[in-house]
Formats: C-alpha cells, structure tokens, sequence
C-alpha cells in the first residue's frame, strides 16, 4: 500500500512539474527550481529520495521530481527525446557498460569537463565519474545457492555450478537481452582465466553451456522471476543479481552466495543533451560525488557498493560484509570490458537468441 | 471486420438503422473528416515514417540482414504458427459462447456478456500475471495436480510454449466471441425455425443454416485473432520461456538494448507486410469460396 502511495504520489508530483513547466514557459524564473530524473522507481527511488534528493533539496531548495521508468524504456525514451528535440528529462540512470556506448553518447551530454573537478579526490574510485555519465553505485550478478545440511560442500566458483554431481539441483540464468554474463560464467567454468575473459570465445562459451542446458529449470528475465523461483524451490543454484539475494536473505529464506564468482557492474547518472534544468542537473550529480553520507545512506539500504571509499567506512559492518569492495574486487571479482561488449553487443545478441530458441 | 458490419447492416433486423442515405454525400464527408484526419496523423503518418527509417541510409541492407539470418524468419514462422494455434483455439473455445450469449435469455445473456467484458477489459498484464499465479511450479493448478494424486511432482506447466498459447487465447477470446455473438445475434430465429419444419434434426439445422450465416462473424473474429497475435509481446514475455521468442520479442530487443531503431523498423515493416498478406489471402479465399458472398 504504502508503494502504491508513493507511486501515486511520484505521478501527482510529475503531473504538477509538468503543469508548473508549462507555467514556466511564462514565469523564467521558475524553472530554476528544479531537476527532472528518471530512475527504476520503487524500493531504490526510495532510496534515493532519502539520502539524496531530500537533502540536495533542503540545501539548495531545488525540487528533484522523479519519473519511474524500466532501464530499457528509459534509454529508448531517452533517444527518442534527442531525437525529436523535445527533451523533458534532465538525467537518468543507465548501466555503467551501456554508458559507455556510442549510442548513449550520442544521446548524453559529454562529462569530462565537469568531471575535472573530482580528478584530485582520493576517496572516489577511478571510474567515478567518466564522460557517459557519474557513477551512482556497483552491483554485483554472482552465484547464488540454497544452504544444504552442516558439512555438505558449498558451492565457490562457476566451475561448481557446473558440476551436476557435486552440487545436485536445478539452475537459473539471466535471460534479459544481455547475455555476456552468462557467456562469461561458462568460459570461467571452462578454465579461462579472469584476465583472459574478454574478448569473449563465444563458440566456446555456448559449447559449454549447452553442458549445463538440461538442468537449467529458469531462465529469468526480471530480478522478481529470480525470486519468485527460488521461493518456490524451483532452483537451487543460479546466477543472480546480490541486490535481490541479499533481499530473500533479509525475508529469511536459506540463501547464500560467493564473491568468488561474482560480476561488478554500476549504474551510471547520465545527463541528457539538451536538458532543460541542465545547471540544476550538474548540481545534483555533484552533490552525490560530494556527498559520502548520501552513498552510504541510499547503499545500507540497497546493499551497494558506493563510488567513495569514505563512504564505504561510514557504513555498518553488516552491510560492508554482505558489499563486494576493496581486496573482493582486487582478488575475486571480475569487471567488464564495456567497450568490447558494446562493439559485439548485436552480434552476441544474435548468437545468444540462435542458441537459447 | 468493416465489411461484416456492411454484411449486417443489410440484413432485415438491421435495415431500419442504416441512416446513411438520409445525409448528402457532402455532409457524410464532413462527418467523417475528424476521424480520417486523426488516421492519418496518428497512424498512417507514423507507420510511413517507420517504413522510411527502416530503409535509411538509402540501402536494403537491413532487409539483406533479416534475410541472411535463418533466426529472424524461424521466429517469423513460429509467430506465425503460435498466432494460427490461439486463433484456432480461440474459435474452438469461443464460439460456443458466442451460440449461448445469442440464444439465452436477456437477463442470462447479460451475465454471460460480462463475463466476457470484464476480462477484457481488464489489463493484459494483470490477465498475464494471473498465469503466473495458477502456472507456477507451487501453484494453483500444480497443487490441484498433487493434491488429488495425479502426479508426484510438480509439473513444468510456466515458461513453456503450451503457457504461452493457453494466456494467449484467454486474452484474445473477447475478439472471437463478440463478432461471432452479433452474427448470430443477427440471424432471425425463423431461418431456423423453418429448417425445422421442414424435417432438418437440430444438428442438420445447426450445419445447414446457422453455421454458414455465422461464417461472416468467425472469420472477422478469426482475422482479428489473427493479427493481434502477431504483435503480442507482453504475454509471452511473462508467461514463455526462452523457446518461446515471438516477433515482438526481437523487435522489442532492437528497439530498447542495442537502439537500431533502422533494423527494428524493418523488423516492424516485415511483420507489417506479412500481416497484411494475411489480411489480403483471407478475403481471397473468402470471395472465391462460394456461399459466402454474404461477407463481402
């Protein structure tokens, strides 16, 4: 209930920007006050809304409207804006591997001249802010597992998720339209080594998993088929977003993971060419750069891992624990190669729907 | 599905109400200019403009591309044969409704309507959500299942391409039921009456008269069936698994993940194209079929 309140307010709220921009047009002066932001909305616009935007507003009383959208329907949404030269949105929030595309730099406005000024920041990691856009936080896609017996073996890396015999029951896999996980899962659990991943061998990657085809029972397309499968034992093994598995192990179901075999990739701010509150824009996103109490705040809850390291160190032992960073990210965890992934992003795709049909 | 209505307005119960004559044509024409105006920004103007990006660059290269991958013209083919499936299914299932809607009573038929109405006009992703609730591994139907002792383990019933023609024709039954109910609504119960006194069984009556003077319902019925499940997306995206890739899945995945909105527009303008040689093979059948005359 309280969500459906909330979304009714965002779209009350989003309706009076509207009219108030309309308002604008006559009244200049007005549409300073603001910033448009498109992001996934429910439990993570929320979260946001806590530990950024209201405190952005209460210090410099500009209003941040939000707009729920998909990360798909957002980027089209997003183009489509450029496109047509009617841009209502001032930023929103892209995958940090399609953030570095030709298509989303087409799109959004180049940031290097304002990512100058955190160039000296010793807390920020490397990648914080770039020309496609600032970095929100990281996630990691990792293997997930039901917890057996005491003393039965636990599965580490994803040469165990493919060993039927050793670890018993049925898998999931992502199947949303990007498939490079799922290829880069096989090729590590065919002997690559981590820093022989990319570019991807995508033969032998398809050849393995045609291995572990028979005993994948899901094969997800949103992070809740993810869920909804494991609470209805439907596998007992899978490769699945840590924001939702961390949020079963909160409901008490018997899950858990490895960072041995886990995936790091953020979310990107991106800002739109031609954004109507494009000042307002800059500020906030510098405002989340700045702001370590802000990360820390909106990633306690989303169990991310924020751009700065301060922030990090403000965060409960808890949340560090259950959060890939520092020495994971150095021994274990493996970061993409965007670039290589974008350039083959049509032809994996292709590959992809040919073997999965 | 104009042309049945034609059909009907001729009919004798429906002549009285065919006000077109009192008009002058200038006026009819006038009448009718909001709405072709809306057509054309609304629905021509885009799809032109569609069609026109899928050729940008001015090159068929992205037409040689759809063509040069068997992948695009399997799933072209198993759209067409999932769409063909439901619309048989739906025919099957829907037209004995129809036949109950058209002979019940006012107050029963009513109630029957509604039950046709009101998943209609409930959202196709709440329909499609509903599946996932009776389909699932823990759910409804699997517990039925376990229950009364038919299986010992849950069966694999979501995710699967039976899943996706099962929602399907649930969500596109209304649009078989309802032309078929207002032909059969239109035949004067007299036709029937008089086979009857004439020594024609029920079922004979039924073959002889009432099936072919429904014909015009079903097959407005079946092409609408038809076209529309050429362009699901929704349904199979929440209820199929990874087999189940319709065309609106791969137009889907050009158009938001890789944005080649020039290769998806081609995409769009195939399934265009292939619907509306449908549509066109449809009427061809029907004009060369004889008896049917009374449909177009």
């Amino acid at each position: 209930m309280t969500s459906l309140l909330s979304r009714s307010t965002t779209v009350l709220k989003a309706t009076i920007a509207g009219l108030l921009s309309l308002m604008a047009l006559s009244l200049p002066t007005f549409a300073a006050e603001r910033v448009i932001i498109a992001s996934t909305g429910g439990a993570y616009d929320k979260a946001l809304q806590a530990a950024w935007f209201d405190p952005f507003t209460k210090a410099t009383g500009i209003e941040v409207v939000t707009v729920a959208a998909t990360n798909a329907e957002m980027r089209a949404k997003a183009a489509a804006m450029v496109k047509t030269g009617n841009v209502s949105w001032d930023l929103y929030l892209d995958g940090e591997i399609q953030a570095a595309s030709k298509a989303h730099r087409e799109v959004t406005e180049d940031l290097t001249d304002f990512c100058r000024q955190f160039a000296g920041r010793e807390d920020l990691s490397a990648n914080a802010c770039s020309a496609g856009g600032a970095l929100l936080q990281s996630t990691a896609t990792l293997l997930a597992y039901r917890i057996g017996e005491a003393g039965e073996p636990v599965p580490e890396t994803w040469a165990d998720m493919w060993d039927t015999e050793k670890f018993p029951g049925e898998r999931a896999f992502p199947n949303f339209d990007d498939p490079w996980r799922v290829m880069a899962a096989a090729l590590l659990a065919d002997g690559v080594k981590r820093d022989e991943l990319f570019p991807l061998d995508i033969d032998r990657a398809l050849a393995k998993l045609e291995q572990i085809r028979p005993s994948v029972s899901l094969w997800w397309k949103t992070g809740d088929q993810s869920v909804q499968g494991f609470r209805n034992r439907e596998y007992s093994l899978g490769q699945i977003w840590l924001t939702r598995a961390k949020a079963m192990h909160n409901e008490g179901l018997p899950i858990a993971w490895s960072y041995n075999a886990s995936f790091l990739v953020g979310d990107r701010i991106a800002l739109l060419k031609g954004a109507p509150h494009r000042e307002n824009a800059l500020k906030l996103m510098a405002f989340w750069l700045n702001s370590p109490q802000a990360q820390a705040k909106a990633c306690e809850v989303l169990s991310c891992t924020p751009p700065s390291s301060e922030a990090i160190a403000m965060m409960s032992d808890e949340a560090r624990k259950t959060m890939p960073q520092g020495d994971d990210v150095r021994d274990y965890v493996i970061i993409p190669d965007a670039e290589w992934i974008n350039a083959n992003a049509a032809m994996m795709l292709q590959r992809w729907n040919e073997w999965i049909r | 599905m104009t042309r049945s209505l034609a059909s009907l307005s001729s009919s004798p119960s429906f002549r009285r109400s065919s006000s077109a004559r009192f008009y002058s044509p200038n006026a009819s024409l006038a009448l009718v200019t909001p709405l072709i105006a809306a057509l054309l920004a609304g629905f021509l103007y885009p799809v032109a403009r569609l069609i026109a990006l899928s050729f940008s660059g001015g090159t068929l290269s992205h037409y040689r591309r759809i063509f040069a991958e068997p992948l695009h013209l399997d799933v072209l083919f198993s759209t067409i044969e999932v769409a063909f499936v439901v619309t048989v299914a739906s025919l099957l299932l829907g037209f004995p409704v129809a036949y109950l809607m058209a002979r019940l009573s006012r107050g029963l038929a009513m109630a029957v309507a509604a039950c046709v109405f009101i998943p209609l006009w409930t959202s196709v992703l709440v329909r499609s959500y509903a599946w996932v609730v009776l389909l699932q591994r823990n759910g409804i139907i699997n517990k039925l299942l376990i229950d009364t002792g038919v299986t010992e383990w849950p069966l694999k019933l979501i995710y699967t391409e039976g899943a996706v023609i099962l929602a399907m024709t649930h969500v596109l039954m209304p649009f078989m039921i309802l032309p078929i109910y207002s032909a059969l609504r239109a035949l004067p119960p007299d036709y029937v009456r008089a086979a009857r006194n004439l020594g024609a069984g029920p079922i004979r009556a039924f073959v002889a008269v009432t099936l072919p003077l429904s014909l015009p319902g079903v097959f407005a019925g079946s092409i609408m069936c038809f076209v529309l499940a050429l362009g699901f997306y929704i349904t199979p995206a929440l209820v199929g698994g990874p087999g189940s890739m319709l065309m609106a899945t791969l137009i889907g995945q050009q158009t938001t993940v890789l944005l080649d909105w020039p290769f998806a527009a081609a995409l769009s303008t195939v399934l265009l194209a292939v619907t509306l040689l449908f549509v066109l093979l449809f009427r061809r059948m029907l004009s060369l079929s004889k008896g049917l005359n009374s449909v177009y």
